[in-house]
């Protein structure tokens, strides 16, 4: 597996020193807001919160990305293993334990898909995984409750196993660093625009029973920045591929940036339909984790594919590295 | 289409308030690590306390409530490892909360791996033990618990506290009641570390209490019901202050 300099593409530069002075901007904005008094208190702490979150946050995202492959894989894991907790909890499905030890039992699979760069396992574990969910509890002779188990598992393996090791299955390339930190960059940023958009322009609700903080504005602010900001970096990052096109370039960022908002309404969704507000606590001005991440959920396999479609991962490069054959 | 979709009942608590929550359920890596545990406390008690246990077949499905005599830290260990299946997964011991809830580390390992409840002591709160009622029944949930209240330092049974009936009174929900040889001498509470040293354990018919009403009077009948079962199942010189030698066992 040929392994590339950490900063040898100019967009990981970028994107580096970019979100470093995003923060230091930042917390240079909020100290001047704390000294001047600028602001309510609440509001003032909300903010120390949410930027703190992210202080710890964007390492823990971007740290494995630059350390390599393998991290990145081990690192999607936890975030797999993390996502499962929180929507097992939130939705019941932990009552269930063995549906939920097959989920977990898929999101390690697919991963190590991804570790071993089989392809051919990594896809085949949809349908296979699948198919083990929908099997596993009917030993037990206990119909009551079993297409809501059986789906729960299934929707939580799609998301959290199939969907997200996506990301891992990227880091075969060996110029994945600046793919991979564009995605977590510019979806982040997308929650980030919508808000801001959201509160300059105002204006109707996006939909309202599901969420009723979004407008439309927010949306199609998000996304044209989204689109814009993607386009331009995957310019940079695809140069001299079929890929480097403006109108491929531009439906590129169009997927992420409708991806990374779907992904936020879905999430909005199951929350509204269990009538819950977070999904966890573990960060602080966030939520849970999943109220952090949903954004990545979809994008993943989206953007994988369209890459895949027209550049691939991995390619050239040796496979079934732990598996032989 | 409406599904039923109920969040854990401690959903939205911070991670260090959920280890001393009432509401704690429990998850996969609980359930991993507790099954691990009690595999380590079953192989434990075999070895160094030659663990007999009698009248296995008295214990009923969950719900239920399992009680006995209690004058050591190995009194809820032994229950807790002699419990098999869909009981042992819903089992609970309510243990002192000023004993094992005290730190993060000891509460962790509380929850985690003896999957505890706090009960505190002189000052627990009617709504506390409603809440641990209601889960009993809703979420059929097993209960480890020693009535006397605390740990008797010379091993000789005390008078039991109304709080079992509060639990049980007008329900449907069994208490089975056991008894305990040998825990007070191989760990007294005076020792920090067990002794290796024989241990029995006699466990008796389930008892009812869906006569009673949920009243103090309807509490303390229950709670009297119990102590004399738990005494009827000592041996006479247990009953009478001091605990026998253990001898071979009748099965």
């Amino acid at each position: 597996m040929i392994r590339q300099d950490v900063f040898a593409h100019p967009v990981t530069i970028g994107i580096v020193a970019a979100t470093v002075a995003v923060l230091a901007i930042a917390a240079a904005v909020i100290g001047t807001m704390t000294l001047r008094g600028r602001g309510t208190p609440e509001l003032r702490r909300e903010l120390w919160l949410r930027l703190g979150s992210w202080c710890l946050l964007l390492p823990l995202m971007m740290g494995p990305v630059l350390l390599g492959r393998e991290w990145v894989i081990g690192a999607v894991t936890l975030l797999g293993l993390a996502c499962l907790r929180e929507f097992d909890r939130a939705t019941g499905l932990f009552r269930e334990p063995l549906v939920a030890a097959l989920v977990v039992l898929g999101i390690l699979a697919a991963n190590f898909a991804a570790l071993d760069h089989w392809y051919g396992f990594f896809v085949a574990l949809w349908p296979l995984t699948v198919g083990v969910i929908v099997v596993g509890t009917i030993p037990r002779d206990r119909p009551a409750g079993y297409i809501q188990r059986t789906a729960l598992g299934i929707f939580a393996y799609m998301l959290f196993g199939a969907g997200l090791a996506h990301l891992s299955y990227m880091a075969n390339e060996p110029g994945f660093r600046p793919i991979l930190l564009m995605l977590l960059t510019t979806v982040a940023l997308s929650d980030v625009a919508a808000f801001t958009f959201g509160k300059l322009i105002g204006g109707p609700k996006l939909l309202p029973a599901t969420s009723p903080n979004k407008s439309v504005s927010g949306a199609l602010g998000a996304l044209a920045v989204t689109t814009l900001l993607v386009a331009a970096l995957s310019f940079f990052i695809f140069r001299g591929t079929p890929m480097a096109q403006p109108h491929w370039l531009l439906t590129f960022g169009v997927i992420v940036g409708i991806g990374a908002q779907a992904g936020d309404l879905m999430l909005s969704s199951i929350k509204r339909d269990i009538g819950i507000k977070d999904m966890g606590t573990i960060l602080p001005g966030h939520g849970g984790v999943l109220d952090r991440f949903n954004s990545l959920l979809l994008v993943a396999p989206a953007a994988f594919h369209f890459i895949q479609f027209f550049v691939g991962f991995g390619m050239g490069q040796p496979t079934r590295l732990i598996t032989g054959g | 289409m409406e599904w039923k979709l109920r969040p854990a009942r401690d959903h939205g608590l911070p991670a260090e308030e959920r280890l001393r929550s009432l509401s704690r359920e429990r998850g996969l890596g609980s359930l991993l690590l507790g099954s691990a545990w009690r595999a380590a406390l079953r192989g434990y008690l075999a070895a160094f306390h030659r663990l007999q246990v009698t009248g296995r077949d008295h214990l009923p499905p969950p719900p239920f409530v399992l009680i006995a005599n209690h004058s050591s830290h190995l009194d809820a260990l032994t229950l807790s490892a002699v419990l098999r299946g869909e009981a042992a997964r819903r089992a609970h011991a309510l243990a002192a909360g000023d004993t094992f809830f005290t730190s993060t580390l000891s509460s962790a390992f509380a929850a985690y791996a003896v999957n505890a409840l706090p009960v505190w002591r002189k000052r627990t709160k009617s709504g506390e033990l409603a809440t641990l009622r209601e889960r009993l029944v809703e979420d059929r949930l097993v209960y480890i618990l020693f009535p006397e209240g605390t740990r008797a330092r010379d091993g000789a049974m005390a008078p039991f506290q109304p709080g079992i009936g509060v639990l049980v009174a007008g329900t449907e929900v069994p208490v089975v009641p056991c008894f305990l040889e040998g825990c007070h001498a191989a760990w007294p509470p005076t020792r920090s570390w067990p002794r290796p040293g024989r241990l029995r354990l006699r466990i008796g018919a389930p008892l009812r209490f869906a006569d009673l009403p949920a009243t103090r009077a309807g509490w303390e009948e229950a709670a009297r019901r119990c102590e004399a079962a738990v005494r009827a199942l000592s041996p006479p010189v247990a009953a009478a202050g001091s605990p026998p030698p253990v001898g071979p066992s009748p099965r």
